[in-house]
């Protein structure tokens, strides 16, 4: 086995290479060669492009070479896309030109049948006693946003920020990013990693963990190929950084034949569950989860059990605490010194709920949700709070939103998940909040899942 | 795939400190019924092959046994039903009270062992109450394997039911855990169930997968 230590560090030149080079460049319309060679010269200010093709001198005017090994200068990355047969032989050329690192895009290997698994293995041996790093085959590539490297296929390029997202499907990459486009968060890096035939998902992770872009690890999987060892490097690297995963396939067929009771109700899905458990990664369902989820957790920090809610509608208010129940949500009781707090303040009159949700009635205006929000954020058991509007006649979102991202500051191990329920009456404060990394779901049972996933149990 | 036989069954729980409750396996009758009047009526007798994997489908189990007239008969029965059935002996047991648990194992290709803790009887069969953890893992990730299940509270002195040593077993779960990451020739173990009172905690029934 290689030195996974020197394996990890050449990862630089697959996210911050100097020089690229794509294999299978091509002016083709709607074909791979030209998404990548397109998404290549985006960011051509920041590094220089090599072309191979031996069957074009020239592609979008721009210079070609027949082989890998007739560029001159060193090549940092390669990019193979060229059809799967092909692809060894490039690969050979490859090592003996001593690129820095290689994503093989193409499909049809180990995913097709055992022809492509023969060929999967034979880029493994050729590989074995180098220390270049592969990511592939059958990926879209890797993204890194803020050096606008996009060594990929992607639509788009996304807006920088500090979520690494690793996923196995490239569609799954595709529809986050462009759902992200509008929203007040951003990527470190994207590595769509297909089949791993070398770098596998907790090499990965080992790399994001010292990765000083990369604040919170997403990821996407339908099964792990190296069961112990992606334990051990998610248990570690969780403590650090917040990994999400969303788990494909639940299906449990086969389980059936079970000679045990064990055995017949351990389903795959049951066990990854309890790895998810064991190793402090954060389990969601769905693309919506994912994004509540990063969002919540890119903009506030985590925090330990108990929760303050504090609403202008009962209703909202009751809603939120069943869901806090369900979610396994603490939430404290207001203890004497706050109640006397909220008693002293002119704002309130008194007209208050006593306890937890603190409903500040439906006549609420910017000065109670003030009052309200410092005494109960002022609480120690209370770690962080869920701060619930109803759009009244007289309700001020803009203020309220203001009043919250002032508060918060003298906050800032507590987090703030917000619910402005509504739509269009609530969008202005809604961008104002999330511009200020507030984040706010519209919805109770979204912000209080969200909040859950910021609850840091293991801690 | 075949249940172990019960002498090396014996041997791993004792060497991991799973207890069990008083067993012994025999062929002679007259041996038996001398270990029963040993052991104290009510006894159990199970018939233990490494093929019968589901005993009672059999005829191969026989509880609440009183006394030796009983014993006899039992025991002629037992042999009749299984004359055809390639037995290594019948277990004769001594009857323990207490609430049924179930703790098991089963070596996924992916992640190794996986333990299962639930509850006994319908808790497990009929509402699938039980909780997992990838092995190995220490005493905290047990307890909170044991608090994990709906039923815990059944655990906890419910509405008069028993308190169960969470601790003790908790320590048991872990043990089953050392053993699976060291025996690797075991493929899945069944200890259902397990019985569980104030004083003590005891693997009933057993079944190691080869």
């Amino acid at each position: 086995m290689r030195n996974l230590n020197s394996k990890i560090k050449k990862m630089k030149y697959i996210f911050n290479p100097r020089t690229v080079a794509i294999i299978g460049a091509t002016e083709r319309e709607k074909s791979v060669g030209l998404g990548i060679v397109n998404n290549l010269l985006a960011g051509k200010e920041q590094r220089k492009i090599f072309f191979v093709n031996p069957f074009k001198e020239e592609i979008l005017g721009i210079k070609t070479y027949p082989k890998i090994t007739m560029i001159k200068e060193r090549v940092d990355l390669v990019i193979i896309a060229i059809p799967a047969s092909g692809v060894l032989e490039v690969v050979h050329e490859c090592i003996y030109k001593k690129v820095g690192g290689i994503i093989i895009i193409t499909g049809n290997f180990g995913e097709a049948g055992e022809q492509g698994k023969t060929i999967e293995k034979q880029i493994k041996d050729a590989l074995k006693n180098t220390d270049i790093p592969l990511i592939g085959p059958n990926c879209l590539g890797v993204i890194n946003a803020n050096n606008n490297l996009s060594a990929s296929f992607a639509p788009i390029m996304p807006k920088k920020g500090d979520i690494a997202f690793l996923s196995q499907s490239g569609a799954m990459v595709d529809a986050l990013l462009d759902r992200c486009a509008e929203e007040n968060f951003g990527f470190s890096k994207i590595v769509s990693y297909g089949n791993e035939l070398d770098m596998e998902i907790d090499e990965l992770l080992e790399y994001l963990k010292t990765d000083k872009e990369t604040k919170i690890i997403a990821t996407y999987f339908e099964a792990i190929k190296d069961g112990p060892g992606f334990i051990e490097s998610a248990k570690k690297i969780s403590k650090y950084k917040p990994i999400i995963a969303i788990k494909a396939g639940k299906g449990d067929a086969g389980q059936k034949a079970a000679l045990t009771h064990t055995g017949a109700l351990s389903s795959d899905y049951e066990i990854y569950k309890a790895v998810f458990k064991q190793t402090g990664i954060i389990q969601v369902d769905s693309l919506d989860e994912l994004m509540d989820t990063i969002k919540a957790l890119s903009f506030q920090p985590r925090c330990k059990n108990g929760i303050g809610i504090i609403t202008n509608g009962g209703g909202l208010g009751v809603l939120a605490a069943d869901f806090c129940e369900e979610f396994k949500i603490e939430l404290p009781q207001l203890s004497e010194k706050t109640l006397r707090q909220l008693n002293q303040e002119d704002a309130l009159k008194g007209c208050y709920s006593k306890r937890n949700p603190l409903d500040l009635l439906g006549d609420a205006l910017a000065e109670r949700y003030e009052a309200g929000l410092e005494s109960v954020l002022s609480q120690p058991d209370i770690k962080g709070v869920l701060v619930m509007q109803g759009m009244q006649i007289m309700t001020e979102p803009m203020e309220n939103a203001k009043i919250i991202l002032r508060i918060s500051r003298h906050f800032p191990n507590k987090p703030i998940v917000c619910c402005f329920a509504g739509g269009r009456l609530v969008s202005g404060a809604v961008n104002y909040l999330e511009k200020n990394k507030i984040p706010n779901y519209s919805d109770p049972k979204r912000a209080v899942k969200a909040l859950s996933n910021l609850i840091n149990l293991g801690k | 795939m075949e249940i172990l036989n019960f002498e090396e069954t014996k041997n791993l729980l004792l060497k991991y400190k799973i207890p069990f409750c008083k067993t012994e396996i025999f062929n002679s009758k007259a041996k038996a019924s001398e270990f029963a009047k040993k052991i104290g009526f009510p006894v159990v007798i199970k018939v233990h092959a490494p093929n019968i994997f589901h005993k009672s489908e059999v005829g191969g189990v026989k509880v609440g046994i009183k006394n030796l007239e009983e014993f006899y008969v039992a025991w002629d029965e037992m042999k009749k039903r299984t004359r055809l059935e390639k037995i290594e002996g019948i277990l004769v047991q001594e009857t323990v009270f207490g609430s049924e648990l179930t703790i098991g194992m089963k070596r996924d290709s992916q992640f190794g062992p996986v333990l299962m803790f639930g509850l006994g009887g319908i808790f497990i069969e009929v509402l699938k109450d039980v909780a997992f953890r990838v092995a190995p893992f220490d005493k905290k990730q047990a307890l909170e394997m044991i608090l994990e299940i709906k039923g815990h509270k059944l655990l906890q002195g419910y509405r008069g039911r028993e308190i169960v040593n969470l601790n003790k077993l908790a320590e048991i779960i872990v043990n089953l855990s050392k053993l699976s990451m060291a025996e690797k020739k075991i493929m899945s173990i069944d200890l259902n169930p397990v019985m569980a009172n104030k004083k003590s905690i005891l693997v009933a029934d057993f079944r190691l997968i080869v």
